[in-house]
C-alpha cells in the first residue's frame, strides 16, 4: 500500500495526474516522490506537498483537503485509490479500470470521458459526472459511477455506455445529450432531464418534471430494470423492480432531437394515483 | 448537434424579412440595431423597409423594444428552453402536447402562427441577448436557439447571431482563438494553451479563489461579478489597465490609467459579428495605450528567470 | 554566408536533377560563390527548394470558426510547449496560427498561399497571417459572388467590372482572386445553389456561372496579375459533377486559370450510391491543353473539418452527416461553412475521393500542372502531406493500401490499374517549383542564383514518409530555422501584396453603390497596406 498525505493545502490549484495506481504500482518510494505535480504554472515534486509512505503498490491512499489537487487517478488502468477527504475535479477522468473511492466530496467531471472501472464518492459531487469535455461526441463509454449524495448540472453528458447512480438530488440537464448507458436517480433530479437524449435511459425513483418533447408511453417492468438492480445489489443500492412492488412508467424522447431515449418514473403500487406529475 | 449559423449584419440589413430578438432589449442596449441593420433599412430586395419586415419579440417583460415588434410573445421567466424545445419539434411536425405549451405562458395557436412564418419567410434572423444566454440553462439556451436557426435551413434560409456588448469582446474571443484555438477560459500553466469553461472562466477562477494574482484589461468584473469573486480580487494583488477609474480599480493595488481605445489609441475593433474595423484615434492622450503597457510588463518579466524547468520539452502528444 | 556543399540538388526550375552542387547564400539569397561563414555537409542528402503551398486555409474568418467549433480535436493534437522564444500553440485539423508556422517550416515548406479572403474580413486575415511566424504567405480574394461586381456583369459593363475588380484586390491586399462556386454562393444567401453553367444566377437578369469564369479569367489576364484565376467549379463533391468542371474548363479556353482541389470536381455516377472516379476524363483535358494547372485536393482517411466559401454544399454535407455545422454568410461578398468530417476508408464515397485524388496527381503528366495539395483542412491536414507523397512514390504501398478498401470499390476507380512512381525531381516540381511558378511568386521555388534561399534539406531515407516528416535542415531566407527537428529560429515572414493598374474614378463610382448595401464606413473598408506587418508589394500595370 501506497499512504500520500497532503502536507499543507495547496494555494492554487495543483494538477496531480501522477497520482494514479497504475502509475504508482511499478515505483520505488524515491520515484514516487520525484514525481512531478503542477502547482499552478510551477512543477513541484510529490514529496513538496506529500508525505510519501510505501513503495511499489496498486492500492493507493491519499489523505488530506484535497478539494484543490486535480486530476486523481487520471487515465488508471487498474488498482485501487482511495481517498480520505474531498477530492478535486476531474476525478477518475478518462479512467480505464480498476477503482476509487472517497470519503468524502467530488468536484465537477468525475470519471469523465472514462472508459471502464467503478468510482464511488460516498459525500455530494459536482457537474458533468461521467461527461464528454466541451466540444466531444463521447462522454463515458462504460464503467460505473456512484455518487451518494447530490450532482451538478449536466450528469452524464453524453454518455455512450456505462452507469451512473445518484443517491441525493440532481441539478438540470442530467443525461443531457445522452447516446448510451444508464443514469438511475433515487432521489429524482431538478428540470430539463434527457434534454436531447438520442438514446440511453434514466430510471428516477421520484417524480421528474420532464421536458414539452417527451411522451408517455405505457406502465411496465421490463426485465432489464431487474438486471440492474441484481447488479447493483452487492454495490449496496436498492432499486425495485417486482411488479408486486410498483411499475415504471415509461416516457419516450426527446423529441425535439429527435431521439430514442426513455426515462422511466417509478410508481409504487401502493399509491392509487400516480404520485408524479407526468407534464 | 452544436454549431452556429450565422452572417454578417448586411446581411440582415439587406436580405432579412423576419427578424426575431430574443431575451435582449435593442431599443435601450443597442439602440443604433434598429435603425441600422434589422428594420429601418430599405434595400434592393427589401424596398418598403420596415414594411417588408416582421418583427418578434420574445422576452419575459414587455420593453421598450416590444413597441417596435410586431409581435410580443412574453416567456413564462424559466422556460426559454421549454419554448426552443417545443419549436424544434413544432418545425418538424412532431406533436406537442397543448398543456405544456400553454405552460411556457404562450398559447399554442400563437406558436402555430411563429413556426408558420419562421418556414414561410424568405430570410430570417434570431439575434439573442443575456435573457436568454445568461439565464437558468445558459449556454444550452444559446445552443437550442441556434440549433432551432439552423434547423429551420431545411426549410428556407435562416442565421441567428448573439447580441454582444461591451466594447471589444469580440475581438478579444477572436484573437485568443487564432493564437490558442479557443475562444476563452483558457489556461497557460502547462505551457500550452487548455480550454474548460467553468474551471478556468474567470468568473468561475475568482470565485473558487484558485488564482492568486489578477491583470485586468478593459473589463470591471468589480461591478458585475458575484460577491465572491470581487472579494478574492480584493484579497490578491489585483492589476487595473483602464481608461477610466472604475470599480475594479478602487479594489485594485495597482491602477494604470491608459489611452482610450478608438478614441486616443489606434488598433483594430471586431463587432459582433466578427467584422474587424480599424479605429483611427481622433485625438491624443497624454497616458500610454494598453498594448505599450503590456509589452513593457512583459519585457520586465523577461528579465526574470524563465518560470518554465529547462527540461520542457519542444512538443507533447499527450495533452492533460 | 552559409554554405550547403555535397548534397544532391534537385531544382527543376534550373533543370536540375539529382546533380551534386554547392549552394552559397548570403542576405537571404543564393549567389554565385562566396567564402566564410557557416558550411552545411549535405553529403548523402537530398536538397530541395523550399515547399510551396498553393492552395491552403490558415488563416481568416472561417478557419478561425473552424477552430472554435473543433475543442475535442485540439485536445487530442500535439501541443507546442512555449519556451522564451517560442510561442505555444496547437497542431491539429485547424491549428493555431505560431503552430501552423512550425508544423509548416518543420515539414520543409517555406511559402503558403491562403486561398479565400472576403475583402470585407480582410485585414481580420492579415493580422491572423502575420501571426504565423518563418513562412512567406500570400492570399485571393474571393470574387465570384461579389454582388458589386455581378450587377456590373450583369449590366454588361464588363470594363467596370475589371475597375472595381482591380480596386477590390488592392482593397484586400490580396495577391490574387478566387472563384467559388459562382454564382452558387450568390443564391446561397436565399438558401439556393448555382448547378448549371449556362443558367441565370438567382437574382440576376443575364448573368451565368459561366460568364462569371470566363470574364474573371480574362480580368486577371488584363490587370496582368501574377497568378491567373483561381477557380473553385460548380458542384463541389456532387456524383457526376465532372460534366460541369468540363463544361467550365471549355469556358476557360483561350484564358490561363488554375483549377483548385479537382479531386472535388471529378466525379462520376448518377447518385451517391454509383459515384464513381472520372479523373481519366479531367487528365485527358489538362494534359492536352497548358492554360490550365491545378492542384489535387487530394482526401486522406481520418478525422477533419471541412471548410469552404461553398455554403449550400456545407449545408448538404451537415444534412448527411448530422453533425456540428457553422455557417458565416458574408454580406455582398461571399460566404463560408463549417462541417467536421470523418473520411472512412470502409465508405465508398471516401474511397472514391481518395482514390481519385492520387489519381488526378498521378494521371496528369506533367508535374508543372499539378501540384500537391489536400485544400487543408478540407481532404486532410497539411501536415500529412508526407503521407501522399509516399503514395506516390511507392506504387507497391500504394496497391497495399487498396487491398484495404472493400472490394466493390475496384470497378469505380482507375488506381489499382496505375503504376506511375513520382521520382524526387517530380516531386520537387510538384512541391515547390510547379506551385510557384503558377502563382506567380517572385524568386519562390528555384535555388538559382538570386532566388531567395528557402532550403530544405532531407536525409536520404528508403522511409518516403519519414523523410519527408523530417528534414534534417529547413532554411528560410538564408537562416537556418529547423535542424535536427528542432526549431532553432522563428523569424517573421514576409506577405506578398499585388496592386494592378485600377481607374482613378473607381472609388468615386464605388463609394454611393457600397453605401447603399454595407454596413461599415467605406474609408474603413480598405485594408492599409501600411498596417499589413511586412508587407512586399508588387505594382502591376495593365496588359497592353
Amino acid at each position: 500500500m501506497i499512504r500520500l498525505t497532503l502536507k499543507r493545502p495547496p494555494a492554487v490549484p495543483l494538477e496531480a495526474e501522477v497520482l494514479s495506481p497504475s502509475l504508482l504500482a511499478g515505483l520505488s518510494h524515491t520515484e514516487i516522490c520525484g514525481l512531478h505535480l503542477y502547482h499552478g504554472k510551477r512543477r513541484m515534486r510529490v514529496d513538496e506537498f506529500f508525505d510519501v509512505e510505501g513503495e511499489r503498490s496498486s492500492t493507493v491512499d491519499i489523505t488530506g483537503d484535497l478539494r484543490r489537487v486535480r486530476w486523481l487517478g487520471r487515465g488508471m488502468t487498474d488498482g485501487t485509490l482511495t481517498i480520505h477527504g474531498s477530492a478535486g475535479m476531474h476525478l477518475g477522468a478518462r479512467m480505464k479500470g480498476g477503482r476509487i473511492e472517497v470519503f468524502g466530496n467530488a468536484d465537477d467531471w468525475v470519471g469523465a470521458e472514462m472508459t471502464n472501472g467503478l468510482v464511488r464518492i460516498h459525500g455530494h459531487a459536482g457537474g458533468q459526472i461521467g461527461g464528454a469535455y466541451r466540444g466531444s461526441l463521447r462522454g463515458m463509454k462504460n464503467g460505473t459511477i456512484i455518487v451518494e449524495g447530490t450532482a451538478g448540472l449536466e450528469v452524464g453528458l453524453r454518455m455512450r455506455r456505462g452507469t451512473i447512480v445518484i443517491g441525493g438530488r440532481v441539478r438540470d440537464f442530467c443525461g443531457l445529450q445522452m447516446k448510451g448507458g444508464t443514469i438511475i436517480l433515487l432521489d429524482g433530479a431538478e428540470i430539463r432531464t434527457g434534454a436531447w437524449m438520442n438514446r440511453g435511459t434514466i430510471l428516477s425513483l421520484r417524480s421528474l418534471k420532464l421536458l414539452p418533447t417527451f411522451r408517455f408511453a405505457c406502465y411496465d417492468n421490463p426485465t432489464f430494470i431487474g438486471v440492474h438492480a441484481r447488479f447493483l445489489k452487492p454495490l449496496g443500492i436498492r432499486l425495485p423492480h417486482a411488479p408486486t412492488e410498483g411499475s415504471w412508467a415509461r416516457y419516450c424522447g426527446d423529441f425535439c432531437v429527435p431521439g430514442k431515449g426513455e426515462i422511466f418514473i417509478w410508481h409504487p403500487a401502493a399509491a392509487p394515483e400516480p404520485a408524479v406529475s407526468e407534464l | 448537434m452544436g454549431g452556429k449559423v450565422t452572417c454578417t449584419l448586411g446581411e440582415v440589413k439587406n436580405r432579412a424579412d423576419f427578424i426575431v430578438y430574443w431575451g435582449g432589449n435593442p431599443a435601450e442596449c443597442h439602440p443604433r440595431h434598429f435603425t441600422k441593420y434589422t428594420l429601418m433599412q430599405k434595400s434592393r430586395w427589401l424596398p418598403r423597409g420596415r414594411k417588408d419586415r416582421t418583427m418578434v419579440l420574445v422576452d419575459i417583460r414587455e420593453t421598450k423594444s416590444a413597441k417596435a415588434a410586431d409581435i410580443f410573445l412574453q416567456v413564462r421567466p424559466g422556460c426559454d428552453f421549454e419554448l426552443l424545445s417545443i419549436l424544434r419539434a413544432m418545425v418538424r411536425d412532431e406533436p406537442v402536447d397543448p398543456d405544456a405549451v400553454a405552460e411556457t405562458g404562450i398559447a399554442y395557436d400563437v406558436l402555430e402562427d411563429l413556426v408558420r412564418r419562421m418556414k414561410s419567410c424568405r430570410f430570417g434572423c434570431m439575434f439573442f441577448g443575456m435573457g436568454l444566454s445568461m439565464t437558468r440553462g445558459k449556454h444550452m439556451n444559446s445552443a437550442a436557439l441556434l440549433t432551432l436557426a439552423a434547423e429551420l435551413n431545411a426549410f428556407t434560409k435562416f442565421v441567428a447571431m448573439p447580441m454582444r456588448g461591451h466594447g471589444n469582446v469580440t475581438g478579444a474571443d477572436v484573437i485568443m482563438r487564432w493564437q490558442t484555438g479557443y475562444p476563452f477560459g483558457i489556461t497557460f500553466n502547462r505551457g500550452y494553451p487548455r480550454y474548460n469553461p467553468g474551471e478556468f472562466s474567470t468568473v468561475d477562477v475568482l470565485v473558487r479563489g484558485d488564482c492568486d494574482a489578477a491583470f485586468i484589461i478593459g473589463a470591471d468584473p468589480g461591478a458585475t461579478m458575484p460577491q465572491p469573486a470581487i472579494d478574492h480580487l480584493a484579497r490578491i494583488p489585483t492589476i487595473v489597465l483602464d481608461p477610466h477609474v472604475t470599480h475594479t480599480s478602487r479594489l485594485a493595488r495597482v491602477h494604470i490609467t491608459t489611452a482610450p481605445a478608438g478614441i486616443a489609441a489606434p488598433g483594430t475593433a471586431y463587432r459582433m459579428d466578427e467584422i474587424p474595423l480599424p479605429l483611427k484615434p481622433a485625438l491624443k492622450s497624454p497616458y500610454p495605450t494598453d498594448e505599450e503597457i503590456v509589452r513593457r510588463i512583459r519585457e520586465a518579466v523577461a528579465t526574470r528567470p524563465f518560470w518554465m524547468p529547462e527540461d520542457s520539452p519542444q512538443m507533447t502528444t499527450e495533452q492533460l | 554566408m552559409l554554405r550547403i556543399t555535397g548534397g544532391k540538388i534537385y531544382d527543376p526550375a534550373s533543370g536540375i536533377n539529382g546533380e551534386i552542387r554547392t549552394l552559397y547564400i548570403e542576405d537571404g539569397r543564393f549567389v554565385a560563390s562566396g567564402e566564410g561563414g557557416r558550411t552545411i555537409d549535405a553529403a548523402g542528402m537530398i536538397v530541395f527548394p523550399g515547399g510551396v503551398d498553393v492552395h491552403t486555409h490558415v488563416a481568416g474568418g472561417a478557419i478561425n470558426f473552424a477552430r472554435a467549433m473543433t475543442p475535442e480535436d485540439h485536445r487530442r493534437t500535439q501541443a507546442f510547449i512555449r519556451s522564451q522564444t517560442r510561442r505555444s500553440g496547437l497542431g491539429g485539423m485547424a491549428p493555431t496560427t505560431f503552430a501552423t508556422g512550425y508544423l509548416y517550416a518543420g515539414m520543409g515548406f517555406t511559402t503558403v498561399n491562403e486561398a479565400a479572403v472576403p475583402v470585407l474580413s480582410a485585414r481580420h486575415t492579415h493580422e491572423e497571417l502575420s501571426d504565423i511566424p518563418i513562412v512567406d504567405k500570400s492570399s485571393l480574394v474571393l470574387m465570384a459572388n461579389n454582388e458589386l461586381l455581378l450587377d456590373q456583369l450583369d449590366a454588361g459593363e464588363y470594363e467596370r467590372a475589371r475597375s472595381i475588380l482591380a480596386w477590390y484586390i488592392r482593397a484586400a491586399g490580396s495577391w490574387g482572386i478566387k472563384a467559388v462556386n459562382p454564382g452558387g454562393v450568390a443564391a446561397w444567401k436565399w438558401g439556393g445553389n448555382a448547378g448549371q453553367l449556362t443558367e441565370t444566377v438567382d437574382g440576376f437578369r443575364h448573368v451565368t456561372p459561366g460568364t462569371i469564369v470566363a470574364s474573371l479569367a480574362r480580368m486577371c489576364h488584363d490587370l496582368n496579375l501574377p497568378h491567373p484565376l483561381h477557380l473553385h467549379c460548380n458542384n463541389l463533391g456532387a456524383p457526376g459533377n465532372v460534366s460541369t468542371t468540363l463544361e467550365t474548363l471549355r469556358h476557360l479556353e483561350g484564358h490561363r486559370a488554375h483549377i483548385a482541389h479537382s479531386q472535388y470536381h471529378a466525379y462520376g455516377g448518377d447518385d451517391w450510391d454509383t459515384m464513381r472516379s472520372a479523373t481519366s476524363d479531367l487528365a485527358d483535358w489538362f494534359n492536352t491543353h497548358d492554360n490550365l494547372t491545378t492542384d489535387a485536393g487530394a482526401v486522406l482517411f481520418g478525422d477533419t473539418v471541412t471548410i469552404t466559401a461553398d455554403g449550400p454544399w456545407q449545408h448538404l454535407l451537415y444534412r448527411l452527416t448530422g453533425r456540428k455545422w457553422g455557417n458565416l454568410d458574408v454580406e455582398n461578398e461571399t460566404g463560408c461553412g463549417i462541417v467536421p468530417y470523418t473520411y472512412r476508408p470502409g465508405h465508398l464515397v471516401n474511397a472514391v475521393q481518395w482514390a481519385a485524388g492520387l489519381e488526378l496527381l498521378l494521371l496528369i503528366e506533367d508535374p508543372w500542372k499539378v501540384f500537391l495539395s489536400t485544400d487543408h483542412p478540407n481532404g486532410g491536414c497539411f501536415w500529412r502531406y508526407p503521407e501522399i507523397l509516399e503514395l506516390l512514390m511507392c506504387a507497391d504501398y500504394r496497391q497495399e493500401c487498396l487491398r484495404q478498401l472493400p472490394d466493390r470499390i475496384r470497378s469505380r476507380i482507375l488506381l489499382p490499374e496505375i503504376d506511375r512512381e513520382y521520382s524526387l525531381y517530380d516531386v520537387a516540381t510538384a512541391m515547390s517549383a510547379g506551385p510557384a511558378q503558377a502563382l506567380g511568386l517572385p524568386r519562390k521555388g528555384s535555388l538559382a542564383v538570386g532566388c531567395d534561399a528557402d532550403v530544405v534539406i532531407y536525409e536520404e531515407d528508403d522511409n518516403i514518409r519519414r523523410m519527408f516528416s523530417h528534414p534534417r535542415y529547413v532554411i528560410k531566407s538564408g537562416e537556418i530555422v529547423i535542424e535536427d527537428g528542432d526549431i532553432r529560429e522563428t523569424p517573421d515572414g514576409r506577405e506578398f501584396l499585388v496592386q494592378p493598374h485600377c481607374d482613378p474614378d473607381t472609388e468615386t463610382f464605388i463609394r454611393p453603390l457600397f453605401e447603399d448595401c454595407y454596413t461599415m464606413s467605406f474609408d474603413n473598408y480598405p485594408v492599409e497596406p501600411h498596417r499589413i506587418p511586412r508587407a512586399e508589394i508588387h505594382h502591376r500595370p495593365a496588359s497592353p
